[in-house]
């Protein structure tokens, strides 16, 4: 009967983001929250493990404020408990800190028999989470997992890789990172999102991690973000041969650099 | 609380199902209200503007929490020909004095509020939830059915809009008739606001109330415009029967309304955020069912077909509040489920909105002269032609240059006929 932690990012829906025109910088004032949507077919991944095999599912979540909003939600998916870390160290935090922050909470809650995580998050897509917790965690990392079978303490994933399925077995804790195809997250019911209103959640001060400074600094440092717009020189060649017209395509690529 | 069972499930965030769920709750009763968005307002196409006395007919002061638009203080009734028209402008800064008379409003952001203002109560918010039917038992409707569960309350209130599945499901009432309802669609444009107060001639906090009438080819409908905090809400609203007659779809009329001079001027310059359709309660009193309660079931707002259009005044939201606070008032005053349909009628006309209603019961009669919709205005716009007309020319005699105007749109037959209708229906 495995013990399953979900890491799960609240992340803003990106369908409300908006990018000005000016400036190209973004408009989130509008944007509302969500679980990050890989994130989402982990948390489904291990309900439905724990549906069949028993055990339990924990969530987890690091990220500002607004982080509180995420546990209706996340616990009417099939979490039996959430812990949380609000700190505002998460709005740059790059995948080291959140991997810094996320370890050292696990230490602190766990052992867990399967900790997962989606491939990346909605936002940033750095797919470095699950792979640096495992680091940190000294434990063995199923990234890309497009399958999941637990039977008793083993794990077997099939990893989707570039050309190829890989199928691979771990027994004993581990750190999977799952796809979208993994599974189709439900629909909360009526009783679910109820129950979720009942279900515990817990706050967990990052302050209490036992984190030194350098392990909340970011290395990547985000200097700026800005929306990306593409744009077409339209430039129609209209030379009544053909070759002429390629000619003058190839001659202004060069120009441009591009061949 | 026990887990399935509640003193009320309310289905549909809107208004009227939050007015209720917010009156409930308040008064401590265990009440859940059930929201098929994701978030309140989410599913919502609504134009744009709330009479605030309904606001402060539930709880005095609401007004000032709720997240409000701009002040209304311009009305303006425009009348156009292809690419003319004349505005009548009334603009008075004090309108409704202590509590002000109206506000444009965004659903999406209004209603999501509302919705945490329940919460805030004490009231039980599950959004992402369809109500497929009714639970039914001894003939008394004792729950909903979602998703494959039961959920069971003492009463279900139906706020779940003009196309009411539950009233339905209830036998109350069939499926909306054509003749019944409009057609709307809506959009929102955003536009700084520094344009905006200069188009409308407002100032920050204080907006503009449009209707237009003329740019629906002879279909028997109009337009409106409200200015939000940033955005403009412009849509039109016209009787489906006539426009399939006509073969004209909805989007190709919207479209050349935006393009008509008059508008477009308005909104140049602006970015299209949103487009919606909608059905729209149309005729009034008229189109209430006659029974909106059985034993355990209430209907109310958009669902019970409350509404009021007299063509200068659009109105349901306030009457959807106003109905939300009936409900929970009878349910709250009622010893026991038998009473509560009495009640709840009762509350209605104490709260006035029968008497509201039935004020402009006829009132949709005036929208069967069909010349309101294309030859008046017309009329209107070549008179002002010929008066505002300096050409240096042997100018015609005022009365007939007038009269030219008249019988270009209309006899005189005509005119006394229509003028009748309009005496009749008012």
């Amino acid at each position: 009967m495995p013990k399953c932690l979900v890491c799960y990012k609240w992340t803003l829906d990106e369908q409300d983001i908006k990018i000005k025109p000016e400036d190209l910088s973004l408009d989130s004032s509008r944007a509302k929250g969500k679980i990050s949507d890989f994130d989402r077919n982990a948390v489904e991944e291990a309900a439905l493990i724990v549906e069949k095999e028993g055990g339990a599912v924990e969530v987890l979540s690091y990220g500002t404020a607004a982080v509180k909003l995420s546990l209706k939600d996340v616990l009417s998916r099939g979490a039996e408990k959430a812990h949380w870390i609000a700190d505002p160290s998460a709005e740059n935090a790059d995948a080291a800190v959140t991997a810094n922050v996320l370890a050292a909470a696990i230490r602190k809650l766990g052992p867990y028999d399967l900790i997962l995580c989606g491939e990346g998050s909605s936002d940033l897509f750095n797919q470095q989470t699950a792979p640096r917790l495992a680091a940190l965690l000294g434990l063995p990392c199923l990234s890309f997992v497009q399958k999941l079978t637990v039977e008793g303490s083993t794990v077997t994933a099939t990893r989707k890789l570039e050309d190829c399925q890989e199928t691979a077995t771990v027994s004993g804790p581990v750190v999977i990172s799952v796809l979208s195809e993994i599974n189709k997250p439900r629909i909360p019911t009526l009783k679910q999102v109820l129950g979720a209103a009942k279900k515990p959640n817990e706050e967990i001060k990052i302050a209490d991690l036992g984190l030194k400074p350098e392990d909340l600094q970011p290395k990547a440092l985000r200097q700026s973000v800005k929306g990306f717009v593409m744009q077409r020189r339209n430039v129609v060649y209209k030379e009544s041969s053909a070759a002429e017209n390629v000619a003058k395509l190839t001659a202004s690529l060069a120009s441009e650099g591009l061949c | 609380m026990a887990d399935d069972k509640f003193d009320a499930i309310v289905v549909g965030a809107g208004l009227a199902g939050s007015a209720c769920a917010y009156t409930l709750a308040k008064a401590g009763k265990n009440v859940l209200l059930v929201e098929r968005g994701n978030t309140a307002g989410s599913k919502n196409v609504s134009g744009g503007r709330l009479y605030t006395y309904a606001l402060e007919l539930l709880e005095p002061d609401l007004y000032k929490r709720a997240p409000l638009q701009r002040k209304i203080v311009r009305e303006q009734v425009m009348l156009l020909n292809e690419r003319g028209a004349t505005t009548i402008d009334y603009f008075n800064p004090d309108f409704g004095e202590n509590i002000p008379q109206s506000y444009s409003v965004i659903r999406a952001v209004l209603d999501e509020w509302f919705a945490a203002e329940v919460e805030a109560q004490g009231g039980m918010v599950a959004s992402g939830i369809l109500v497929d039917g009714l639970i039914e038992e001894n003939g008394k409707i004792v729950g909903i059915l979602t998703g494959g569960e039961e959920m069971r309350a003492d009463v279900v209130v139906a706020a779940d809009g003009v196309n009411s599945l539950l009233g339905q499901k209830a036998g109350l009432f069939p499926d909306v008739k054509s003749h019944a309802v409009g057609v709307g669609v809506k959009e929102t444009i955003e536009l700084p606001d520094n344009l905006i107060n200069a188009r409308f001639g407002v100032t920050a906090e204080e907006g503009a109330a449009r209707v237009a009438i003329g740019c629906t080819e002879g279909i028997s409908g109009g337009a409106f415009l409200y200015t939000n905090k940033g955005s403009i809400s412009l849509g039109i609203v016209f009787n489906p029967e006539q426009a399939a007659k006509q073969q004209r779809h909805i989007q190709d009329i919207f479209q050349d309304f935006k393009m008509h001079p008059a508008i477009q001027a308005l909104i140049e310059g602006g970015t299209s955020v949103e487009y919606g359709a909608h059905l729209v309660p149309e005729i009034g009193y008229q189109g209430i069912p006659k029974q909106l309660h059985r034993e355990g079931f209430l209907v109310v707002g958009d669902a019970a077909q409350f509404g009021i259009n007299t063509g200068l005044i659009i109105r349901g939201m306030d009457l959807a509040i106003v109905s939300g606070l009936a409900a929970a008032r009878a349910i709250i005053a009622s010893p026991s489920t038998a009473e509560m349909g009495a009640l709840y009628m009762k509350q209605l006309e104490e709260l006035l909105l029968v008497a509201n209603q039935r004020a402009y019961q006829n009132f949709h009669g005036i929208f069967e002269i069909s010349r309101i919709f294309g030859g008046y205005p017309k009329l209107a716009n070549d008179a002002m032609q010929f008066m505002f007309t300096v050409d240096g020319k042997t100018p015609t005699p005022m009365v007939k240059g007038l009269l030219r105007a008249v019988k270009k749109h209309a006899t005189f037959g005509q005119m006394i006929a229509d003028g009748w209708k309009a005496y009749r229906s008012l």
